[in-house]
């Protein structure tokens, strides 16, 4: 039999979708209070939320003729009509929220405007509402959320540990507080106070106090107009890159949402700093006119798309590129994305090193007598302690952020061992270098320069390639045509389910043109060029990792030498292209504490 | 069994068995070939399932029939090593003695019962070439045809006969290789040949030799007879691209150059391609073409040679190796290129019955 359900029921079914555990609770309050222009929010949790979550704030307060309908579904001061939907500049605009926490929770509501003399009282069990009472209240709204799904036993049972659920609320707030840093944030738990952010301070010191000091030393500022966008935020460096994605942090118009080609750009642009597995960290503020964003697309209003999605996630891509290089002073290559976009075409702008680390009058002594014989040769090339590189860049560039490239910051002290790690004496401590990854790092950036340098050209096929493809992506194919072209893939469309490959980039024309075309489309078709892109620079990982020393090869001193020079001019001299660390620094401190020279 | 032979004429026939014998094979019976007696001769066979290699040798003195099945690679050592121009092979169950003046040795094999058979060819169209122009013909194409699975015309090269002409194509989608001749049979088929047996049977053939060569063609098999050897192979079932749609018809700009120049040349220009950007620049000028091939990294190349040129002119990339590999089995002394412009394919003309077409590089 086919029965219509009780609305307790069905309200409780909706509530399932805003309502899944405390966290997502304390994100709808904090966003109201957000939306209520609140500058203090204070957040407090019992046993990890399921007790009681309590916001107060001091925002403008509840208007008293609307608080009958506080926890009446689909009720909202936010939006009046459909056309409101597509500029959406509150948090807030379902009005769902409160409706669905009232369904599920006994709650509680006490707010008093700040021109009023009054405050009011409202509560809801269960879905069931008392009328507004006036009583006594401080400015703002304190809502109180208790027994968080007393009367949905199954979702209770579900509820993870009050530690873990508290320290996924702390991990919200910290989201959510990064966004807006003219408010001051406080989460106490238990009577304890767990995370306390003042406002006014910068981004980089609220994120370095969320998350972690360690992270404050590495975080690049980004600022970036375009028109009609703007990007803003923190990008960490490369190296201190997460095992997981969660501080891929992006904020569209003020809201904490994702966006799946813009996360993809973000990686994108910081994929080959990367070690397999490792995810970037990052915060960004992405400013765009609320009608080019949609928000209403998911429940718990997590995920945003753009009308302009690609042209979104491209300048994303620049801007964090930019930010990247801009840690050696690098310019970009004009004309946003490029392949290899890292590396300025032809010399442009890049600091000119002199041709030897030590200059010709340094030459080192040639080595002891039989050195091959000694199992460890110690090589003193220069006499003077003064670092090389400091020394060459003084003459003709302005100084660079030396922190970045350690090889930079090496007295020219070294010595080969087990013919495969050599150890330097830099600035920060004790180096020992992997000579196969760095070299290999050192060939890969100089293929992809030369690529850069040259013009696309293209393997000519001579019966073209058909692949079939689906009306979404022949659709993407006929978007994506000319800057496919201009990467040197030539397609067009061929028939209604099929598209024809008529040349193929002449780097790439050992491979499949099927495969290569294919591998544009599995998956995630807004992913743009990346692809070819990937497909680039595997190719040149694999051709760095054929040309570069092995371990095992004897260097000689000449050769040790090049490679700190090349190494000192690389961007990203931390990681060879495959991920693997190319350098370990064992610094005084540790060592000393090595030693029990000091605790 | 027990027979005598001729030590030289037995061993030449267990190399041309051997070589269809598998190197790496997850059935180690396979690495065995057969040994079929009959009243004045005998039969060698091996196979990889794939393809099959019989040879008959007769002048053996057979005093007792039988069967026996021998391991390939000992058992060609062996007789390379052998220096009696006689040797006796007697067999009992699966052991093989094997008797020469250096000495008596046993070598163990397996049940001959056990052996595949040999394949019926059903619905079989004959043609009958000469082996010499056979083997160039396998020269003029081989080397064209893409090695990877991954792409089209896998692995094979196409056998296209009709009205008394027999065509070999051979294509990797970026060049292709058209060798011809003219044949006495009006047998009319297309097939495509797996590259493996092609060489194998080149490996059969002798340079300039004026012996027939047969073909029979089968629905899912082709045999190649010569004298008293036969290679059978499996025929691969792809769907080869219309060739004579890419060859072009017309160009804008003829060219021909002494093929010995414009080899030397071109191997010196592309010394300075690097190795993952493989183009060559074609300019042609009055009388002459110009060769320029620039690596950032490395230097340049700049080589002019003598030409005879026809037409309006131009310049043209190629990749280099393409035409280096097909100039190794070109035999004119005067080549010609006929040329239009980047997106055309160009077309060599590299022997009196075989012309090769290339697709350039657009966009340096
Ligand atoms: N902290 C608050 N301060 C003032 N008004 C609030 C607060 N929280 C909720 N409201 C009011 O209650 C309404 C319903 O809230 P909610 O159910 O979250 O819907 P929405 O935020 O989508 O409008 C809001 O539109 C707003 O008018
Ligand atoms: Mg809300």
């Amino acid at each position: 039999m086919i029965r219509k359900l009780p609305p307790e029921v069905v309200n409780q079914i909706a509530a399932g979708e805003v309502v899944e555990r405390p966290s997502s609770v304390v994100k709808e309050l904090v966003e109201n209070a957000l939306d209520a222009g609140a500058r203090r929010i204070r957040v407090e949790l019992r046993a990890g939320g399921a007790e009681a979550i309590v916001v107060i704030d001091d925002g403008d307060g509840f208007l008293p003729e609307d608080l009958p309908l506080a926890f009446a579904s689909h009720a909202t001061s936010k939006l009046q009509g459909v056309a409101d939907l597509d500029h959406i500049g509150s948090l807030g605009f379902r009005g769902e929220a409160l409706a669905s926490i009232g369904a599920v929770a006994r709650c509680r509501i006490l707010s008093r405007r700040h021109d009023a003399q009054e405050g009011w009282e409202v509560r809801c069990e269960g879905g069931v509402e008392t009328s507004p009472q006036p009583c006594g209240a401080p400015a703002g709204t304190r809502m109180e959320v208790r027994d968080l799904f007393f009367n949905v036993p199954a979702r209770r049972r579900f509820l993870k540990s009050a530690s873990a659920e508290r320290a996924r609320i702390q991990e919200l707030i910290a989201e959510l507080s990064l966004a807006r840093l003219d408010v001051d944030f406080t989460l106490v738990g238990d009577d304890r106070e767990i995370l306390r952010l003042p406002r006014d301070e910068s981004l980089a010191q609220r994120f370095a106090r969320c998350f972690g000091e360690e992270l404050a030393k590495g975080l690049l500022p980004v600022s970036r107009a375009f028109d009609g966008m703007k990007v803003e935020g923190l990008v960490a460096e490369p190296d201190l890159a997460r095992r997981d994605g969660k501080l891929e942090l992006m904020f569209v118009n003020g809201r904490l949402a994702r966006e799946s080609s813009s996360l993809h750009a973000v990686r994108q642009a910081f994929r080959e700093y990367l070690m397999g597995g490792r995810f970037p960290i990052y915060a960004l503020q992405v400013a765009l006119p609320p009608d080019q964003v949609d928000v209403n697309i998911h429940p718990r209003k997590a995920e945003v798309r753009f009308v302009e999605a690609r042209m979104v996630a491209g300048r994303l891509h620049e801007t964090v590129r930019a930010a990247l290089l801009g840690r050696l002073g690098l310019p970009m290559a004009a004309g946003g994305v490029v392949i290899a976009p890292d590396m300025p075409r032809a010399r442009s702008g890049f600091p000119q090193l002199p041709p030897s680390l030590f200059g010709d009058a340094v030459l080192p002594p040639p080595p002891p007598s039989a050195a091959g014989a000694e199992p460890y040769v110690v090589r003193e090339p220069v006499a003077a302690p003064a670092p090389a590189f400091a020394r060459g860049a003084a003459a003709s560039t302005p100084p660079v952020v030396s922190r970045l490239n350690p090889f930079q910051r090496v007295t020219g002290r070294y010595l080969q061992v087990m013919d495969l790690y050599l150890l330097l004496e830099g600035q920060d401590g004790l180096m020992v270098v992997d000579q196969h990854a760095l070299h290999e790092r050192v060939m890969y950036e100089q293929l992809r320069q030369q690529h850069a340098a040259r013009a696309v050209q293209s393997q000519r096929l001579l019966v073209p390639t058909v692949v079939e493809v689906t009306p979404a992506e022949l659709a993407w194919f006929e978007a994506a045509q000319e800057a496919l072209q201009q990467e040197g893939l030539h397609v067009a469309p061929f028939g209604p389910g099929a598209i024809a490959v008529h040349a193929v980039p002449t780097v790439l024309a050992r491979l499949d043109a099927r495969k290569l075309v294919r591998s544009l489309v599995v998956g995630d078709e807004t992913a743009g060029m990346a692809p070819v892109r990937e497909a680039l620079a595997d190719r040149f990982h694999s051709m760095a990792c054929r040309s570069a020393v092995m371990s095992g090869d004897r260097l000689n001193d000449a050769e040790i030498q090049q490679l700190l020079v090349d190494a000192a001019r690389l961007e990203h001299p931390h990681n060879c292209p495959h991920g693997r660390p190319t350098v370990l620094t064992f610094t005084g401190p540790e060592l000393e504490r090595y030693f029990r020279r000091r605790c | 069994m027990k027979i005598l032979c001729d030590r030289t004429a037995l061993q030449e026939a267990v190399n041309v068995v051997s070589s269809v014998v598998p190197a790496k094979t997850t059935k180690p019976i396979l690495h065995n070939f057969l040994v079929r007696s009959s009243d004045n001769g005998i039969t060698l066979f091996a196979t990889d399932l794939e393809m099959a290699a019989r040879v008959e040798l007769d002048s053996v003195k057979v005093s007792k029939k039988g069967s026996v099945l021998l391991p390939a690679r000992e058992t060609g050592a062996l007789l390379r090593e052998l220096s009696d121009p006689t040797v006796t092979l007697e067999s009992t169950d699966q052991r093989c003695r094997i008797e020469s003046g250096g000495g008596n040795f046993v070598l163990l094999g397996e049940d001959p019962a056990q052996f595949p058979d040999e394949a019926k060819v059903k619905g079989g169209k004959r043609i009958e070439i000469e082996v010499g122009r056979m083997l160039r013909m396998i020269q003029e194409t081989a080397f064209a045809a893409a090695r990877e699975e991954t792409r089209y015309a896998i692995n094979g090269v196409l056998l296209d006969a009709s009205a008394g002409t027999v065509r070999m194509v051979a294509t990797d989608g970026r060049r292709l290789a058209i060798s011809y001749a003219t044949v006495p049979t009006k047998a009319e088929c297309k097939v495509v040949v797996p590259l493996r047996a092609l060489n194998t049977l080149a490996r059969a053939l002798s340079e300039g030799s004026k012996e027939t060569l047969s073909i029979e063609v089968g629905d899912k098999q082709i045999v190649f007879v010569t004298g008293k050897a036969q290679l059978v192979s499996q025929l691969l079932e792809t769907r080869f691209p219309d060739y004579e749609g890419v060859v072009p018809k017309s160009a804008d700009t003829t060219v021909e150059i002494t093929r010995a120049v414009l080899e030397g040349a071109l191997r010196r220009s592309s010394v300075l391609c690097s190795s993952d950007m493989r183009v060559v620049r074609f300019e042609i000028g009055e009388q002459s073409l110009r060769m320029t091939a620039d690596n950032s990294s490395r230097g340049r190349a700049d080589v002019t040679i003598d030409a005879v040129v026809k037409g309006s002119g131009g310049s043209i990339n190629f990749n280099p190796d393409y035409i280096l590999e097909a100039l190794r089995v070109c035999q004119l002394d005067t080549i010609r290129l006929d040329m239009s412009d980047d997106s055309m394919p160009a077309k060599f003309t590299l022997g009196e019955a075989f012309t090769y077409i290339v697709m350039p590089i657009s966009g340096a």
